[in-house]
């Protein structure tokens, strides 16, 4: 008897590593085409007609994505909105987006970023990371870094330099804008926006669970912006909703924006903003403001 | 998202996977075996359900008044989490067949398999008062518990805040010959706001969260 309990505990150890949570992280849709301003699908918010952009500043191409240790590159899609021609010259957001779906879902807030200062003043670069809408591959924490590096491999090709490019992340991309700030590969941004940021996996899993719970109980995921905004010095625009119920603006945002000890540092909280409600509910007028008047300060 | 990260943060709720243990002490002598299901009921994909946590478990009445016990949390060692949860049942007061009080105070040992730095302990109590309707061998009963995190501190050094959780349940155990089936409704996090939060719990005026266990218990 003593030998049967002895093998079900060493089967149940060997079984121990067998099932892996953290594919389901990624909330990846894949899709036929980009629709773009024809998507109908759900949408935070819809833009009115003033915010079109012209067909000829969108460019949506793939570009190679390979990590370090990957032998070969997956296909990502990526949309630039502005003159490709001018990337030379223009100072360039390079947005990095959500963990919902693909670039049609977030496509409005890339073309309000097309409208900071101005029409098209500033070119935007998107992309859906591998797993997500067109792009090929599966989401892994490594791919997604390597894919907005590829952006940027792609717009130091194009002649930008780091004192022109502007790094924004949203939710789960803010894992890759502050990666990317504190340990820059082939550009260094020169400043760092952060929107609804989440401090590390650590934190969900002790928010969820209330208790003194390691993040590794859960997860292999890093995604330690806490502990990656340390290295941050650039300057850093931290917004959040105060209504945000998914990313808690005290345990998340404000443990960030408190371990960043850079140069210049920001917040904007938006009063009664969930999460995915910033630009709505600060209005555009204001969120374009914000935005344009912290990448034009000196 | 939150869909995904429920899924993610699953293994997290783990915690509260087991129903009350033992609410009426073994007597002396008498060994269970027993596997349980269930645990917080939270939102996914458009339907309430129980997240469907297991636990497997032996018990043995260390006299008439005590039961010692221990459990493995096997769905959690399927994700690289060894958690077992090691208690004793006490009967505080009484009336054979008709009612009582007893009290559970356990260790909740947890540890990753994969990370280093990882062991946590928290210490639980329970308080249940039981009853038999016509003095029939099967039970209701209704009870609190409490887990306590005596930590200062949680990630980044940021204060740790909460020291108790205080959760309350009820249930109705059904006794046969050899068997017994247990089930319970639980509320965890008693009056503890679920919000902000990446796990979309079924609570109460959005406090704490609601939940399902099913215990199947032999007796050898």
């Amino acid at each position: 008897m003593k030998y049967i309990n002895y093998i079900i505990v060493c089967a149940l150890m060997a079984f121990s590593s067998c099932l892996k949570l953290d594919n389901n992280f990624y909330n990846k849709k894949s899709l036929d085409t980009y629709q773009l301003d024809a998507y109908t699908g759900e949408q935070d918010f819809i833009l009115d007609a003033s915010y079109a952009i012209p067909s000829s500043l969108i460019s949506v191409f793939t570009l190679a994505s390979q990590t370090p240790k990957e032998t070969s590159p997956t296909n990502i899609y990526s949309i630039y909105i502005g003159d490709i021609n001018k990337i030379s010259t223009d100072t360039v957001i390079l947005y990095c987006h959500g963990n919902k779906w693909h670039m049609d879902f977030y496509w409005q807030r890339a073309k309000l970023l097309a409208n900071v200062k101005g029409k098209n003043h500033f070119g935007v670069l998107f992309m859906d990371y591998r797993g997500y809408g067109l792009s090929g591959g599966e989401p892994s924490e490594e791919g997604m870094y390597a894919d907005v590096d590829a952006c940027m491999q792609w717009l130091k090709s194009k002649g930008l330099t780091d004192q022109r490019l502007i790094i924004y992340g949203f939710s789960m991309g803010t894992a890759s804008a502050t990666e990317l700030c504190s340990k820059p590969r082939t550009l260094k941004p020169s400043k760092l926006i952060l929107e609804a940021p989440f401090a590390s996996a650590a934190v969900m899993v002790q928010d969820a669970s209330r208790l003194n719970m390691p993040g590794a109980y859960v997860t292999d995921l890093k995604i330690d912006n806490a502990e990656e905004i340390k290295n941050v010095k650039q300057p850093f625009l931290w917004i959040h909703g105060l209504n945000d119920n998914f990313l808690n603006y005290k345990t998340h945002g404000e443990v960030v924006y408190k371990n960043y000890t850079g140069v210049y540092g920001s917040s904007y909280m938006v009063e009664g903003a969930d999460h995915g409600e910033v630009p709505s509910k600060i209005g555009f007028e204001q969120y374009k403001k914000l935005i344009g008047d912290f990448i034009v300060k000196p | 998202m939150k869909k995904n990260i429920a899924i993610l943060l699953s293994a997290i709720l783990l915690l509260h996977c087991a129903p009350a243990r033992y609410v009426k002490p073994l007597k002396k002598n008498e060994q269970v075996a027993c596997f349980t299901f269930g645990g917080p009921i939270i939102q996914f994909a458009g339907a309430a359900i129980p997240i469907p946590f297991t636990t497997i478990g032996y018990a043995r009445g260390l006299n008439d008044k005590v039961t010692g016990y221990a459990n493995l949390h096997s769905t959690s060692l399927l994700f690289s989490n060894l958690q077992i949860d090691l208690g004793t049942s006490i009967a505080l007061f009484q009336k054979e067949n008709k009612y009582g009080f007893s009290a559970s105070p356990a260790l909740q040992i947890a540890t990753s398999l994969k990370a280093k730095n990882s062991f946590r302990i928290w210490p639980s109590t329970d308080l249940n008062f039981y009853y038999h309707p016509k003095e029939k061998a099967s039970y209701w009963y209704t009870g609190l518990n409490a887990w306590f995190d005596l930590t200062s501190t949680k990630a980044h050094q940021e204060p740790q805040s909460t020291h108790i959780i205080p959760n309350m349940h009820g249930g109705y155990v059904v006794i046969k010959d050899k068997w017994q089936h247990q089930f319970q409704l639980s509320y965890f996090g008693l009056g503890m706001a679920n919000l902000p939060n990446v796990v979309s719990y079924v609570g109460i005026a959005q406090k704490g969260s609601l939940g399902f266990h099913y215990a199947l218990i032999r007796k050898f």
